[in-house]
């Protein structure tokens, strides 16, 4: 699964995504339920504001030294006998994971949940090595058994499927005979997934957070499947997004708890986990070799500029789950495994705007994802930058409509030409106009009239009626 | 590398420092939550938090112990066990307990074969070197004589709590871990067992790891 | 007090009886009332569309308008919210920097001048019937003001101000957004008009033009029978 999940126009995948009447409901629940834990969360501390005011100095400090992080991070890795391998590209990154697999004579990995290997598409060259990928995150398993569905949603990645869906699915292709119960299915899959995990050869992890200080990598988790991923094959890659390292356990631990609170209001997850190095001398289990992976991929073209907050992102999806257009539009619809707010900031950055301009306008600039994230990334102003860029840079905007904002611009910025303009407006929308409505609109006014009634201009402006009352 | 880190630099518009120190930050607010409270009050705040993460907390004195960690594991369908090599055991007078037929101690010597003890094993004892009253977390700080296993393959897991581990929360822990000259390879936050969303958003208790967790706090220790 | 009205462009050619209520309710309070002329539009359709050059020639000419107000005050939150952004939009503009702090710092709200400044929270209305309040998105969580409209509706007489569920939700109005992105938008208002309908309330209160042009549309293109109203005009109401 690489970034870019689907082919069809922006408009068409909306289409399909407002029709998707199981989705919606799924999200708007998920959107309800989540943003009130949330929220619980954070009012329980109090103090909220002053975390999240933390969370964003602690990751602007971070990125504004990153070269000088991660080169301590790597350091410190190998003093532990681990070993690093920076990676500018997808590319390099999957020749690099290739050749330790190969080396290893692996045939069965498992996976732990990570965007950032969605986003290289490791898993498709592991397999073109004849290597079985197994995830074991229980909502990327069920993406994964039903032919590779793409994840909609950044941590509950399956969101967009029902209970029944998933027991079709389990049904045709696992051999499962029970119920559509969550229990009963999940029960299947810690069966099938228990197997995997005790014969797999390699265990592949994302990472939330490296610590810089000892070479750490955190691992955060409900289902603690990371745990049995990193314990059991003999063998652990590690893939980080450069961006996710912290100084110290310091600043790790106030970021958990952020990225907990904020993703699913619990106050930890059930399962954290700190890995430094491979195992120490004499243990029996964890790996004996350890390879931490970090990738670039876009990244570093982000650092220095206006979009650099962008990568303060600590994926807690805290965005996508207040985002208005997400809930009816779902993540699908994106095109891109990054969706909602986060998605629509980042994956014209990753992936460029010949995919992805339409997505900066697919936001009201309503700001609730801008009010959610934990670590203050000002989202809805990105999405302007983008806007800003996309007509400014990328030249990519319809020629009407720079035609009518060229004629804002000198009207707005004119009070004659504002006063000539709204004086002949009723005459000129005339035509149009049945009892001070109008139902369907020429030009631009179409696409509003579709959909619902537009006031035709008052015959008196305001400003008319103030002079005459002034005059009286 | 350097090519990778030099373009960091460059895009960061300066060479790369040879020394950064981290900034006094602004905000502490983790430094607050149950500032100053007693070993009682968080005894109190983590059992309020026990019953949010679906895990049955008793408490027990070092006398009771033996009774306590018996009926727990009756109340879970018995052995077989698995528990780390760990000489806390002695020292809260469960020597006897490791004798048990069906209790396994982690033992470096015998491999793999720990792995598969814990495979088979209902149950996993471990004990917690701190515990976060906030979150209700058991902090593991894992070694050759603690193997990461024994807390994530059997069905259920149980954690003893000297009631003296108990830290208001995670910056403590994360404090203590950064004073030890020796990280452990593999360091565990657990709070209760292991659960998954991912249905439906219907909370699913034990997906891959324990189904129940029941922590045991000692309360004169 | 000298208040300098900035009607909004919204209100001047499509709402003007919102403009009205506005300037009687506040003389009603003791204010003088004064209308720059040459106001045109606060700048945001371009802002928003990624136009900054035009959007900032449009700012430039409301700053030179309003700059010698003692207060600015709009009938508009999302428009009051474009004001307080000057400053940080002409960041390194040299003089304009300051001029547009000069103009941000007396820019007001209505409800938020009306209590925070006036410091009134009875303004003596009345209007029967049932009603629910939508909170526009940059009034609420850009401008931070939240609790001034609904103080004043409270003291409503014979009204019953009911709470909107969902009402953190945007009501897909978002400027351009509402034909850019019409059948996203469609879904957005119609589940916006869904919650109105489920309080059961008569009336739709809002204190934003576009929020309410864009909900009252939909109401009256599906044939409701909500009413929808400016806080403004129901405050004036007596």
């Amino acid at each position: 699964m690489a970034m870019k999940i689907n082919t069809g126009q922006f408009h068409e995948r909306v289409e399909k995504g407002i029709h998707n009447t199981f989705m919606r409901g799924a999200v708007a629940g998920a959107q309800e339920r989540l943003r009130t834990r949330r929220l619980e969360a954070a009012a329980e501390l109090g103090n909220w504001e002053q975390w999240r005011a933390l969370g964003e100095e602690i990751r602007q400090h971070t990125l504004e030294n990153l070269d000088y992080y991660l080169m301590q991070l790597s350091e410190n890795v190998k003093k532990r006998g681990g070993h690093v391998f920076f990676a500018q590209t997808a590319e390099e990154a999957n020749e690099y994971i290739c050749r330790v697999v190969e080396s290893k004579q692996a045939k069965k990995i498992v996976k732990s949940k990570s965007m950032v290997t969605e986003e290289i598409h490791m898993n498709a060259a592991l397999e073109k090595l004849g290597c079985e990928v197994i995830e074991t995150d229980l909502g990327e398993y069920i993406l994964q058994v039903d032919d590779h569905d793409p994840p909609s949603h950044i941590v509950a990645p399956a969101l967009h499927k029902n209970k029944e869906q998933i027991r079709d699915v389990f049904k045709e292709k696992l051999a499962y005979t029970k119920t559509e119960k969550p229990e009963e299915l999940a029960l299947h899959a810690r069966h099938m997934l228990r197997h995997e995990y005790m014969t797999a050869d390699v265990g592949i992890t994302g990472c939330n957070f490296a610590v810089a200080e000892t070479g750490s990598i955190t691992l955060v988790t409900n289902e603690g499947n990371a745990d049995l991923v990193t314990a059991l094959p003999k063998t652990q890659i590690t893939v980080m997004g450069m961006e996710r390292i912290v100084p110290t356990f310091e600043e790790m631990e106030v970021l958990v708890s952020l990225l907990t609170r904020s993703a699913v209001g619990q106050k930890l997850t059930s399962y954290i986990t700190v890995l430094t190095g491979p195992r120490d001398e004499g243990e029996v289990d964890g790996p004996e070799e350890f390879h931490l992976v970090i990738v670039d991929n876009g990244r570093s073209d982000i650092l220095g500029t206006e979009f650099q907050p962008v990568l303060q992102c600590i994926r807690c999806a805290a965005c996508v789950n207040v985002c208005p257009i997400y809930r009816h539009i779902g993540g699908h619809s994106y095109g891109s495994i990054y969706s909602g707010p986060i998605g629509a900031v980042l994956s014209p950055l990753l992936g460029g705007y010949d995919d992805y301009k339409e997505l900066p306008y697919a936001s009201t600039l309503c700001a609730a994802c801008t009010e959610a994230c934990p670590v203050k990334i000002p989202l809805h102003e990105l999405l302007l930058k983008h806007r800003q860029t996309i007509v400014e840079r990328e030249g990519k905007a319809p020629i009407s409509e720079k035609l009518a904002m060229k004629a804002f611009g000198l009207g707005a910025a004119s009070s004659m030409l504002y006063k000539l303009g709204s004086k002949i407006a009723p005459t000129a929308v005339n035509p149009f106009t049945v009892n001070d409505r109008i139902s369907k609109g020429p030009g631009p006014l179409k696409a509003w009239t579709d959909i619902r009634e537009f006031p035709a201009p008052e015959k008196e402006r305001f400003r008319d009626w103030f002079k005459q009352r002034g005059e009286e | 590398m350097e090519a990778f880190l030099q373009r960091l630099s460059s895009r960061l518009g300066r060479d790369m420092p040879a020394f950064v120190e981290r900034p006094q930050w602004k905000h502490a607010p983790q430094q607050t939550v149950f500032q100053g409270y007693s070993q009682d009050e968080l005894l109190d705040e983590l059992k309020k938090q026990c019953t949010r993460i679906h895990t049955t907390l008793v408490e027990t004195t070092t006398d009771g112990l033996y009774h306590t960690i018996e009926q727990v594991i009756d109340a879970h369908g018995g052995g077989p066990i698995v528990v780390a090599n760990d000489e806390r055991y002695e020292q809260v007078g469960l020597s006897s307990f490791l004798k048990r037929e069906d209790v396994h101690v982690w033992d470096v010597s015998l491999g793999r074969a720990n792995i598969e003890a814990a495979e088979k094993a209902n149950i996993g004892i471990t004990f917690s070197d701190m515990t976060l009253a906030e979150s209700g977390t058991v902090v593991l700080l894992n070694d050759r004589n603690q193997g990461r296993t024994i807390s994530f393959l059997p069905k259920t897991y149980v954690a003893i709590i000297p009631k003296s581990t108990i830290v208001p929360r995670m910056t403590q822990a994360a404090r203590i871990i950064r004073e030890q000259k020796h990280v452990p390879s593999c360091i565990n936050f657990i709070t209760g067992p292991s659960n998954s969303a991912d249905i439906e958003m219907n909370l699913v208790v034990g997906v891959h790891g324990p189904m129940k967790a029941t922590y045991i706090v000692i309360t004169d220790c | 007090m000298n208040v300098t009205l900035f009607v909004t462009c919204l209100v001047d050619l499509f709402h003007v009886n919102v403009g009205k209520a506005t300037v009687e309710l506040l003389e009603r309070l003791g204010c003088t009332i004064h209308f720059p002329e040459a106001q045109t539009c606060c700048g945001q359709p371009a802002y928003n569309s990624g136009y900054v050059k035009e959007a900032k020639e449009a700012m430039k000419h409301m700053i030179r308008t309003f700059e010698h107000a003692e207060y600015i005050v709009t009938p508009s939150g999302s428009c009051a919210t474009m004001f307080k952004e000057y400053p940080h939009i002409f960041k390194g503009d040299g003089e304009w920097e300051e001029r547009a702090k000069r103009v941000a710092d007396k820019t007001y709200e209505l409800t938020q001048f009306i209590v925070d400044v006036l410091q009134v929270e009875d303004v003596g209305a009345r209007l029967k019937g049932k009603a629910t309040y939508h909170t526009s998105c940059h009034m609420t969580r850009l401008l931070g003001v939240k609790d001034a409209p609904l103080a004043l509706l409270q003291h409503v007489k014979d009204l019953e101000v009911v709470p909107l569920p969902n009402a953190h939700n945007c009501c897909g109005f978002g400027g351009t957004f509402s034909v850019k992105m019409g059948p996203i938008s469609e879904q957005m208002v119609d589940e916006k008009i869904q919650c109105i309908e489920q309080v059961e309330a008569d009336y739709l209160i809002g204190a934003d033009c576009g929020c309410l042009m864009n909900i009252g549309g939909r109401i009256e293109r599906k044939g409701k029978p909500i009413r929808v109203m400016h806080i403004a005009e129901v405050l004036n109401s007596r």
